[in-house]
């Protein structure tokens, strides 16, 4: 059996599905639980083409809402255990993913934004980020990645893990269809090969030894009785969440100091915002640029100085204000005006922000 | 075999007495199946899910390994455990509402998948839990608090034959049997026997017991005896149904 | 005239469909009748659904749904068009983009006659910068899965990161697959951006350099 799938690092010219997959493989995942959609299927293509070379298992359960369970029994057995889903399916796994968060398991879910509502298509969009982010009957403790591009697909897939397990919170990957079919050239690389320390999952259930000699026998549960209870239950793993979101949170603020505008997206769609303010600071305008990389926990104090600063926002996505909401929750109290481009279940061109910035300048 | 009065080894001590109602069937299954789990020598090695309704009051019961899901959810946890691990023996406990309503596509997939697991489905004939609705299980003409003028066939269709359901879909290696508490031996031996397939690696292990409901049927100690030996037994026949080996039933 | 009937199979994002439209284009510049023929049948994304119309305009039949007739794309699955199935009938060269998937040029059993087809050559398209394909182990049980090949064709490239001597660099590899498998190199593919690099038409081992122009970029949905 080969060890590892890379060795090294290597330029390869990829799909952000296999991106994801090779990411998976590369960061130590035991084993895939997953359910067919659109866009998401070529991560099962590519992780179940290579399971057998290195050790891997996967599971194509009945549905999502089982992908999602089996997922969280694999965690519990002290696997590193990760899905993938899309849309509807994302709808129908924020069951198990509501289960993780009350029970600090530390699943991997990738997630590859179609649009919606309801079955819409299966192309792209940006309209899952409410769901990702506060989805369930939860309180949103998750730790949300918003890729951009297949380099930080491999990246964040593979960090997806350490964070994982290293908070015990549910994490996410949240790519999109335009990312999970998109070719373009990244580096894969072996991540200890560069220093990257991949922790070690441990078993929640079934761990050996005998009980009462060896080990304490384990029970887990997420149901309680009283509202007392709960209260406490839920205000200490608030208090837990926002004690370690200084350390998750990611962001990438550029050329923000003097602008008079700044560009707030997330995701793909920070790349066409990104050429917009390079385009635009060429041409003289003073233009920022702001992208949240984790939208759970939300870069929010980072994002009121900028826009403090600035006083004036444009809030671009691939959703209807989905992003926006995060954004205005964020930054309550500033007094910086907000424009927006909202565009969704359909692309943003970098000429679209141009063409705006012009306008209201 | 016997069942000897005393708690079984693997009980934990510290959640008992146990929080079902008096007369419920839920302590004799489990006691069926903490006997089992004794005489295999295997409680280090149980993983045990505990479903959501009546079944969620097990979750602290035993002194083996325990995750409490959500309903109807507890085969995909399970069987997520034992794919990652499959030195694990792994118990999905659940009621005749999260087995065959609500996690019905689970456990019908995990049957026909053949997954290594056992399934214990207690069924009562109705959600205990919620106040007595009605349940796939409730018998034609029974009473529960959504069916008050009894279940209409006609509206409701007939019980859900649970391990004639799973028997049919599955293969060569699985175990299938419908055991009662009115006799807890049977039960038991029904448990082992699912619990050693599970560990031979032979298949899918499924077993319904044919519980009490005392608080929600609204019955005596005479009466709810009576209901599980003559009534339930018209529509659920107590038996093996299938076992490796056996040749499939014409 | 002999009649040229061929198939461009491989690895997902290999550069099938890049490739087959050049060589129709290619073909029907040289004056010769071309029907390219899209049996994509496992990704609704980069087929030649979006730029058929484009491809007519040059001078191509083009077969292939259009968006308009289709319905839940990637959803209700892809669908053989019925044309597809008897494309063989047809007059002329006849160029067909086989998707991936694990059935390989099972494809082909779809496209009445043509595993018959005396005309018919299939060509596998290598690109080493994929790691399914990053070395000629790899290359040689990926060509040995799909079943028929007659010829190998190296891509190599790495997108807009691609230079010259990534090119040659996968020539070589792909070179050494195919003397491992006794199958011919058809040719050496290159973005007409790198096209100065090869004046020769020949990359350094030899192999014929075709020149593809990107339209597979604009086919996203």
């Amino acid at each position: 059996m080969a060890e590892k799938p890379i060795q090294g690092e290597r330029k390869a010219f990829l799909t952000g599905n296999e991106v994801v997959a090779y990411a998976a493989v590369a960061g130590e995942a035991d084993i895939m639980y997953g359910y067919p959609i659109t866009p998401q299927n070529e991560i099962m293509h590519y992780w179940t083409r290579m399971a057998p070379k290195y050790g891997k298992r996967f599971l194509q359960t009945e549905d999502e809402l089982s992908a999602g369970f089996t997922t969280l029994g694999g965690v519990l057995s002290g696997a590193k255990a990760f899905t993938a889903t899309a849309g509807p399916g994302n709808t129908l796994m924020q069951e198990p993913m509501s289960m993780a968060e009350m029970m600090r398991i530390p699943a991997v879910f990738v997630i590859q934004q179609r649009g919606g509502p309801s079955t819409a298509t299966v192309i792209y969009s940006q309209q899952e980020v409410t769901m990702t982010t506060y989805g369930g009957n939860g309180e949103g403790f998750r730790v949300v990645y918003s890729t951009a591009t297949h380099q930080d697909l491999f990246d964040y897939t593979i960090k997806a893990f350490n964070t994982a397990w290293k908070y015990r919170f549910p994490t996410f990957v949240l790519g999109d269809g335009y990312q999970a079919k998109m070719r373009e050239s990244v580096t894969i690389y072996d991540p200890q090969a560069r220093g990257i320390e991949l922790i070690k999952p441990t078993p929640y259930l079934g761990k050996p030894g005998s009980i009462g000699k060896d080990r304490e026998v384990t029970h887990m549960r997420n149901t309680y009785n009283t509202e007392e209870e709960l209260y406490e239950v839920v205000m200490s793993m608030a208090k837990e969440y926002d004690s370690v979101a200084p350390e998750i949170v990611e962001f990438d603020a550029r050329e923000v100091d003097d602008a008079e505008i700044v560009i707030v997206s997330h995701g793909v769609v920070s790349r066409a915002a990104l050429s917009a303010m390079l385009e635009l600071r060429g041409a003289g305008y003073k233009v920022g640029y702001f992208r949240p990389v984790t939208l759970r926990p939300f870069p929010g104090d980072q994002l009121r100085k900028v826009a403090d600063n600035a006083k004036r926002l444009l809030v671009v996505e691939s959703a209807l204000g989905q992003f926006n909401k995060l954004v205005q929750t964020n930054i309550y109290g500033s007094a910086a005006t907000i424009d927006t481009i909202f565009k969704p279940g359909v692309g943003v061109t970098s000429e679209e922000i141009v063409a705006k910035i012009k306008a209201t300048l | 075999m016997s069942v000897a009065p005393r708690m079984p080894k693997c009980w934990r001590e510290e959640s008992k007495p146990h929080k079902f109602c008096p007369g419920c069937g839920h302590g004799l299954v489990l006691k069926a199946l903490g006997e089992a789990i004794d005489e295999l020598g295997i409680q280090d090695k149980v993983v045990f899910g505990a479903d959501i309704g009546c079944s969620l009051l097990a979750w602290d019961f035993f002194n083996c390994d325990t995750v409490q899901t959500h309903h109807g959810r507890t085969t995909p946890v399970v069987t997520g455990v034992k794919r990652a691990n499959p030195d694990l023996v792994c118990i999905a406990y659940m009621g005749d509402g999260g087995g065959y309503a609500i996690g019905s596509q689970h456990l019908f997939n995990a049957a026909a998948r053949n997954e290594r697991i056992l399934a214990v489905l207690v069924n009562n004939t109705q959600y205990g839990m919620t106040g007595g609705q009605m349940a796939p299980t409730t018998l034609p003409g029974q009473k529960t608090e959504t069916s008050p003028y009894g279940r209409d066939i006609e509206q409701a269709g007939y019980p859900t034959q649970g391990p004639e359901a799973v028997a049919a879909i599955t293969q060569d290696g699985a175990y299938v049997a419908r055991g009662t508490v009115a006799n807890l031996r049977q039960l038991k031996g029904f448990l082992k026997k699912a619990l050693e397939n599970q560990m031979a690696g032979n298949g899918f292990s499924f077993v319904e017991a044919l519980s009490t409901c005392p608080t929600n049927w609204r019955t005596n100690a005479a009466k709810t005896w009576e209901f599980v030996e003559k009534e339930m037994t018209k529509y659920f026949k107590v038996g093996e149904i299938k076992a490796p080996g056996q040749k499939k039933e014409a | 005239m002999q009649r040229l009937v061929e198939a461009y199979i491989g690895e997902y994002a290999s550069g099938k469909s890049e490739n087959a439209i050049n060589r129709a284009i290619e073909l029907a510049r040289q004056g010769r009748k071309v029907t390219l023929v899209d049996l994509d049948l496992v990704e609704p994304f980069y087929t030649l659904r979006p730029i058929q119309d484009e491809l007519r305009q040059l001078g191509i039949d083009v077969v292939a749904w259009e968006t308009r007739n289709t319905m839940g794309l990637g959803e209700a699955g892809n669908i053989l068009k019925p044309e597809m199935k008897w494309v063989l009938r047809r007059e002329g060269d006849i160029i067909m983009d086989i998707g991936y998937g694990v059935e390989g040029a099972k494809t082909l059993n779809l496209v009445e006659g043509a595993l018959t087809d005396p005309d018919l050559k299939v060509f596998a398209v290598i690109n080493v910068s994929r790691p399914m394909t990053f070395s000629i182990p790899d290359i040689i049980e990926h060509v040995q899965g799909m079943g028929l090949v007659q010829g190998l064709l190296n891509n190599t490239h790495l997108g807009d990161d691609t230079t010259a001597d990534v090119i040659e660099a996968g020539a070589e590899v792909v070179a050494e697959a195919a003397r491992l498998l006794n199958l011919p190199v058809v040719a050496t593919s290159v973005d007409e951006r790198l096209a100065a690099h090869f004046p020769g038409g020949v990359d350094r081992l030899g192999h014929p350099v075709r020149i593809l122009r990107r339209f597979m970029p604009k086919a996203f949905w």
